[in-house]
This record gives C-alpha cells, structure tokens and sequence, in this order.
C-alpha cells in the first residue's frame, strides 16, 4: 500500500494575470459560489458524521459515502445514486462550479474555482474508492484524503488563488459581491457609504453601515484593517495590499525601491534544512540527477532546478514547497521515481534549498511531508546575494 | 533475394538521372516553394520537409548508397552545437544549406558540404519538463522554429536574425513546442506539447508570413460536439491529446493525418471515464475549408491509463496487401502495436505487437502492478519507413517494462505533470528491435533484436539499405532484405534523432544527429567509457551533427 503526504498537492496561483474585466460581479456566479459551498459542507458533515459516530456494518459506511458524494456531483452525474438520499440542494458543487466556469470569458477567481473543482474531483475519487473497500481502514484512509481534498475547495479566506478556494475567491474578488449591489473603484479613500471597493476584480473592502446591517458579507471574511469612516466602517479585505499596490501602478507611480523588494521577497523564510545535510545532499544531486539537471542547476535534458530561471517560474506557476516536495520525493528521478530513501530525497531537498539561497538551520529537513509547507511559497529569499550571476548559492 | 537485387541496379540507373536533372530543377527557386513541397519525393537532393515528403515516409528514391557499396561510407563531417540536452532534430537540407536545432532552440545554418557554421541563432527559453525540438521549417527566406517557451519565431534564412517571434501557445504554463513545423500552403502545421501537464491537445495552422493563427483542431471535443460524450463529466478540460509528432499530409485531397497523444491525468483512468476521443487516434482532418473537418478518426488504445499514446508519425504508402495495391497509412504506438489503416477510411488492416505486451488490460492501481511496454516503449516518436522495392515497412521498437501506480487522486498544478500517480519505474530489461513488417501479410519478414532501445527511427534507401541509430549512440546500416548489419559507426552519443539524406556534387550524404540522453533515455549503463558496438559511449556530454558519404 503506498503511503501518501498527509496533505494534499494545493496550487497556488501567485501571479494570476489582471484581468481586463468590468469590475462588475457576475450575478449567477456570486449565488453560485454560495451554493457550491453549502454542498460542499454538506459533504463534509455526512463525512464527520460517520467518522465521529458509532454505526457499526458496511451499509452505514457505503450510505454515507454515497450522501457525501451525492452533494459534491449533484444529480446529473453517473456517481448520483438518489435512493442514498441528498444532503445538498441536488445541483451539486461541481453543477455550481461548473455553471460558474461555462460563463464566457475567465475572471479573477476562475484560477480559485478551477483549482476548487479539481478538488471536488479528487474527493469524489477518493469517495467512489471508499465505495469498494474491504477493510474499514482503507475505508477511513479515503474518507481522510476526502476530506482534505474538500478542507481545499472551502479554501480559506486569508488567500486568493487555489489556496484560497471558494472561501478565498467570494471574500478577495468581485465574486464576493451580490447581485445589484453598489461597486465603486476600490482606489482612492472609501466613504462612508455603504459599498463594495473593487479593483481590477479584487475586492478591497467592503463598506458597510453602522446603523444598519444592510450590506451582506461574504460567509468568510479575513478583515485585515478596519477604518471608521463616517457613518460606517471600512473592513478592508486581504486582497487590499494588491489592490493598493494595482492602484498606485495604473497611477503610473513607480513603487518604492523598499516595495519592489517586499514583493519579490515575499516573506520571510524558515530555517529548513542543516547545512551538512546539504553538503551530502550535493553528493545525491551527483549521483542521480545531474545527468539531467545539470552541472550548473540550470537544466540540460530536464528544467533547471535553482537560480533566477527557476524562481521566476516557481513564483510565475504558484509553486509551495509542499509541491516541490512532492515533485521530489515521488516524481524523481524521473526514469525511476520513488527509488530513493528517505533521507537521501531530504538531503537533495536540503541541497536545492541551500543552492536557491535559502538559509540553513539547526534542524534537517524532515524525511516526512509537514502540512505546513503548503504555506511557504518558493520565491526568491529575503536578503539572498547569490555571487553567481545565473542566481545559484554554492554548497559547501 | 535475386528479385531484390536485379530491382536495385534498375533503380540505381534511375537514380543517376534523376539526381543530375529533377532536383536542380527544383532547385532553381532561392527557397523552397509550394512546387517544391508536393514534389519533394522526387528531389534526392534536398530534404525539405520533417520526413523528406508530404507523406511522412523517410524514404529516398535514386539512391547511390547502396548494400554492395555502404560498408565504405566515410565520416565526412561532424560539427558539434549546444549540448543542453538530447538531439531530435530532423535536418532540413536546400541548396547545400542544412539547418537544424539544439534540444533549448538554438539554431544553426550549416554548409551541407563541410559542416561549416554560416550562422547560428541562441535562445534560452524557460523549459517546463524537458528540452527537446524536432527541427526547423523553411520557406520563403525564413526558417521557422517553435520553441519550449511556447512561442513560433520566424529567422531571416540568410542571417539567422529574428523576423517575427509571437507567442503561439495558448497556455504557456502549461503548453510547449516539440514538433517541427510542416509548411503547406502559406501556412505552417504546428501541434501543441501538452498532454502530461493537464491541457487540451490542438493543432494549429498559422500565416506563415506574419505567425497569425489561421485555425486551430482541439483534439478533445467539447460540449455539443459528436465525441464529448466519451468523457465523465468535465474531465475533458484538461483531457489531454497532445499533439507532438509530425503529420502527413495528401496534397491531392487535402487531407491532414495526425495523432492525438494519451488521455491525462495519464494514470488514473476512473475520474475520466469512457472512451476519451480523440486520445490516442489518428485522425485525418480535411482542411480545405476554413475549419478543418474530421473525415474519419481510429481510436488505437481507447481509455488508456498508461500512456500508450501513438508517438510515430503517420506514413501514408501505396503497398501491396494480398496481391492488391492500396493507398494506406501506417501508425505505431508506445502500447508496442504497430497498425496498418486504410488510407480512406481508417479501417484496420492489420496490426501487430512490435514489444513486449503484459498486463496491458488491467488499470494502474495504488499497490501497482507490471505492465508492458514500459511509458517509453513500443514504437517511439520518430516512427519507421516503407519501402517500396521489398513491399516491407521498417520500423524500430523498445523492449521494455514498468511498474505502474496510480496515486488515486490527481491534482493540476501550473507548469507540472498532471498523471494521477508517477512515471513507472523501469522493471527488468531494456532492449530494442528492428522490426521489417512484410506488407503483404502484416507479419514479420524478419526481426533483429538489439541490446539498445531503439528510437532514432528508419530512413529506407532505394537501393535495400535501412539506416537507424540506438540509444547508446550506434549509428547502423542494415540490408532491407534480412536484416544484416552491413556498415556501423559509433557516434559515442546517444541517438534519438531520425536519419536524414541529401546530395551535393553528385554524392550521396546521410545525416544523423547525437547528443545527451534526454530524460526519458538516460540509461545506467550508458556511463562514459562504455563499451558500444565498435566503440565507447564517450561524449554523454556533447552534441553533434554528423554526415557521411562514400569516397
């Protein structure tokens, strides 16, 4: 049985394209998102139910996996057994989604919803294997990977992009704002009237009023400022740094120099790795991926795997360390993937780390997939000065 | 035996006559022309399109090589270019200019006769996967190159400067270029890479005078269109079909033949149930119109989760079947079959396992289990050859198995693999076959087991003579009749480029290009210094073009 990383493969679009689009919210889309995600918690609770229960017998467990994946496909999927019965609106999340997707054109949170059915697709495989289980912990096992697959299309409201999910797209894009509302340019100050600030389909705030509830907020939001303005507050999404920085560029002021180096930097970086385990994981680079990644690291047969052509592309694709991890550890070497030990694909990793100037720590880079590595982005680090001039750091 | 050779010397009497008028004629244009193109059979001199001719066959009429002469071919020349990675380029040859391509899009012109460098384009273009390019077009004073950043660019012919560079590819985070454009028409025929990183394959023409799109041939039916019904769901999306391989064309109907890569995510078949069209068929496409329009399409391997998408090139020939002549086409794929169609309606004739077949019904599961051949056997990307004079089809094959594993999800991520699990490990031997495929009776007429996989695919010779080149970098002559080996040269590079041949001055050349080992033909005993048939595996770290010829 083959072991799998304990959180999923996520996708990050880091640098989605701006799109030329009016800053309008597509009205079918917003109640869309909405309901797609009442099915997806629809799916999850059947899951947690049978999970935290007692029901003993195989046909409890089949009933659940079938409910669970009725409110993910909705009813005019094959998967759709009706005698199960429907915990969701019998559309399902992916006859949401996909209504959402065949609306023409692509628009900023087309990535996030993309990204969100390819969840939904993956859980309900893993639904649909559950269904053809012998033993109750391979059982267990699917539902487990379901569910992290459906934790994904929920997403969450600090992030845009695939990260973000549904959660992330209503509460950081104009698909956050409900048919007929006020939208206004998210540049320049809010009033204190209520509205939605959007820019370049980024919501940056919404504007509501004090005295009344009447402007509806998306069911997550990641407030990341509050301002009182007038009679109202101001609650500025996560998305408003982007939307200010967007703001300033259609301005024509040219960023700060601090600014610039902010974004290429990104954040800041975790010690992930010794610096002997990078020495003998420049020992694994030799011996097994050399031939086509190349001397230099820039690439020959296969991409180059540090230097500034990688980085652009990692930032460019969305790339998180959890995914390079998994490229690592189970797609490579590519003529023969899975073929190292443990701690030689740690060691490599830690060598690729050091090569891209990450910095060295007291702790090895672990021979085990860590959830929290599907937080840290690959980009360039923070105060990195490679001496050479294709970007390399030299290992020791 | 004795009908083979009295063949021969009629032929090779044809073949001074025509080296000396036909091709100078066609020749006379500055650039290759449309003439040019749909003549190219004809003209020994030049090579002018990926396999010579429109019909995709790697054939040479008139030719001066022959069995009784070939052990005396000589290196005349070898040039050596960028060695970022494996050689695949297919030389195109004009009027003693040879230009061809580096796996990251470098370009060269070079003196046919010499090997001199008259000027050469560098490129470093961002590789997704892997690097690899499959040659240039040219016409019209321009070279034309699609490149692994997904962009076409057009040369000035004589300078190497760039004329026009758009950007081609519909999605470049996913979407690259391998194949080498096919000129027709004032257009160029160009398929997209991108059926292992979660796109829709399609095939694109564009102006060949400014790279505008003319029309575009999504592999992958959409919602309306007849097919979509063999996919669950929204699993077309990214469904895959790449379309890497050159093409073969029929002038006089206007028939393109192409075929559509393997149905992704590759491994993991139960969240794209169904058929999956048009993975994994060939199609020929109608495109005298605006639009192109299926005439008929042969699904090889429907629903495939290993995949065994068919890499050789159509080769469309008038063979005798049963005593009949008949206009066919020939396909093979990396499920090691090799399939004879009817050129007018796709019907089979014939097919026949050219590699190890096992487990070959049983989808990849997450214990994983053997199945052959291996991702990167059967018949690869640069197919076989038919020759008329023995009514044989040569095709070379890889002998090779796997383990296969699908991961039970699949998740799409910008710029990587889309497979629903990994690669599969080697599992036992690699080896390869040169397969000569008697047309008549689609069995085999004799078959010659190698120790190298075999993917440099066959250039035939008129006179019986069948080139092709292993991966450990032997570059061999063998007799069409059975298969003996009559001239080897050991390059000490790896070959996975076709054969190509020319004339200049009234001789015969043969080309051949060698480089590093691309990703998926890095083999452990291919280390430096050893041993290959006459020689050592010596350059893994050099790439070269290299031409022969008798004295």
């Amino acid at each position: 049985m083959r072991t799998f990383s304990s959180f999923p493969l996520l996708v990050l679009i880091a640098a989605a394209a701006l799109v030329p689009r009016a800053a309008t919210a597509a009205v079918d889309a917003h109640a869309s998102a909405l309901a797609a995600l009442s099915d997806v918690r629809a799916s999850i609770g059947e899951i947690v139910r049978i999970e935290d229960g007692d029901a003993v017998g195989h046909g409890a467990y089949l009933r659940a996996a079938h409910r669970a994946l009725n409110a993910l496909v909705g009813r005019r999927d094959d998967g759709y057994v009706a005698a199960f019965g429907d915990p969701g609106d019998g559309t399902g999340t992916l006859g949401h989604l996909d209504a959402m997707l065949d609306t023409e054109g692509t628009s900023l949170w087309t990535p996030a919803v993309d990204g969100a059915k390819a969840n939904v697709l993956a859980a309900a495989g893993n639904l649909a294997d559950s269904m053809h289980e012998k033993q109750m912990e391979d059982y267990q096992a699917d539902l487990t990977h379901a569910i992290a697959n459906l934790a994904l299309v929920t997403g969450r409201a600090s992030q845009t992009g695939v990260f973000g999910g549904l959660s992330g797209a209503l509460a950081n894009t104009s698909l956050g704002v409900p048919a007929g509302a006020t939208v206004v340019s998210g540049c320049g100050p809010a009033s204190g009237t209520p509205a939605y600030g959007v820019v370049a389909g980024r919501l940056a705030y919404v504007a509501v009023s004090r005295a009344a509830a009447s402007t509806a907020l998306p069911p997550d939001l990641s407030v990341s400022r509050i301002v009182v303005r007038g009679g109202g507050l101001v609650l500025y999404t996560s998305a408003a740094a982007d939307a200010a920085s967007l703001c300033r560029q259609s301005s024509r002021r040219e960023p700060s120099r601090r600014e610039r180096a902010r974004d290429v930097a990104g954040q800041s970086f975790p010690a992930l790795y010794t610096a002997s385990q990078a020495h003998a994981g420049a020992a694994v680079y030799r011996q097994y991926c050399i031939q086509c990644h190349g001397v230099d690291l820039q690439g020959t047969a296969g991409p180059g795997v540090a230097g500034k052509e990688f980085l652009s592309s990692a930032q460019g694709n969305g790339w998180t360390l959890g995914d390079l991890r998994t490229l690592i550890f189970e797609n490579m070497p590519f003529s023969n993937p899975g073929s190292l030990t443990p701690k030689q694909y740690a060691a490599v990793t830690a060598f690729l780390l050091a090569s891209n100037c990450y910095p060295a720590g007291a702790a090895p880079f672990p021979t085990t997939a860590q959830a929290s590595f599907a937080h840290v982005k690959i980009v360039t680090p923070k105060g990195a000065r490679p001496p050479a001039k294709n970007g390399v750091c030299p290992v020791r | 035996m004795m009908r083979l050779t009295r063949g021969v010397s009629a032929v090779a009497c044809i073949a001074i006559v025509s080296l000396i008028t036909t091709p100078r004629l066609l020749a006379d244009a500055p650039w290759p022309t449309a003439d040019s193109f749909v003549n190219a059979a004809a003209d020994a001199s030049n090579w002018v399109l990926p396999a010579h001719d429109y019909s995709g066959n790697r054939y040479v009429a008139g030719a001066k090589i022959a069995p009784d002469n070939v052990a005396n071919l000589k290196k005349a020349w070898s040039t050596k270019i960028d060695a970022r990675g494996p050689l695949e380029t297919s030389p195109i040859v004009w009027n003693g200019t040879m230009y061809v391509t580096s796996s990251h899009n470098d370009v060269y012109a070079l003196d046919a006769a010499s090997g001199a460098i008259k000027w050469h384009f560098h490129y470093t273009p961002h590789v997704i996967a892997f690097s690899a390019n499959r040659g240039v077009a040219l016409g019209d004073g321009k070279v034309y190159e699609a490149t692994l950043d997904g962009h076409l660019i057009a040369l000035d012919a004589t300078t190497g400067k760039t004329v026009w560079n758009v950007v081609a590819a519909k999605d470049t985070k996913n979407t690259f270029y391998t194949m080498q454009p096919v000129p027709y028409k004032n257009m160029l025929i160009l398929g997209a890479s991108n059926g292992d990183w979660g796109g829709i394959g399609y095939v694109t023409a564009f102006d060949a005078a400014t790279g505008k799109r003319v029309w575009d041939w999504n592999t992958i039916p959409g919602p309306g269109e007849p097919g979509h019904d063999s996919w669950s769901g929204d699993s077309w999306k990214r469904g895959g079909g790449a379309v890497w391989s050159g093409v073969a064309i029929d002038p006089s109907s206007d028939t393109l033949y192409v075929d559509a890569g393997n149905p992704q995510p590759d491994f993991l078949g139960t969240i794209r149930k169904g058929a999956n069209l048009y993975t994994n068929s060939m199609i020929a496409l109608d495109i005298s119109g605006a639009k192109p329009k299926i005439k008929w399409y042969r699904q090889f391997i429907p629903h495939d989760t290993h995949d065994w998408d068919p890499a050789m090139p159509p080769v469309l020939f008038t063979g005798t079947v049963g005593g009949a002549s008949r206009k066919l086409v020939a396909a093979g794929d990396k499920g090691g079959n090799f399939w004879v169609l009817d050129a007018g309606d796709g019907s089979v004739v014939y097919h026949l396992a050219v590699s190890t077949q096992k487990g070959q019904s049983t989808e990849p599961d997450r214990a994983g289990d053997v199945a052959c051949p291996n991702t990167n056997g059967g018949v690869e990307f640069n197919g076989g050859s038919y020759l008329a004079e023995t009514n044989t089809f040569y095709v070379p094959s890889v002998d090779q198995c796997g383990i296969w594993k699908s991961a039970g999800t699949a998740t799409y991520i910008n710029g990587q693999f889309y497979l629903g699990g990994s690669f599969p490990p080697q599992n036992g031997p690699s080896t390869g076959y040169i397969n000569a495929v008697d047309v008549s009776t689609g069995k085999f007429a004799w078959r010659k087991h190698l120790e190298f996989p075999q993917i440099g695919g066959a250039l035939s010779l008129s006179t019986g003579v069948v080139f092709t080149g292993g991966v450990n970098g032997d570059f061999s002559a063998y007799s069409a009749k059975d298969g003996s080996v009559l001239w080897h040269f050991p390059t000490g590079m790896t070959i996975q480029a076709p054969p190509a041949s020319y004339a200049l001055g009234g001789k015969q050349y043969v080309v051949i290009a060698a480089g590093p080992a691309g990703i998926n033909f890095a083999d452990p005993r291919l280390h430096q210094g050893a041993p290959t048939l006459e020689g050592t595996y010596s350059h893994p770290a050099t790439a070269a073009i290299t031409a022969f010829a008798l004295p």
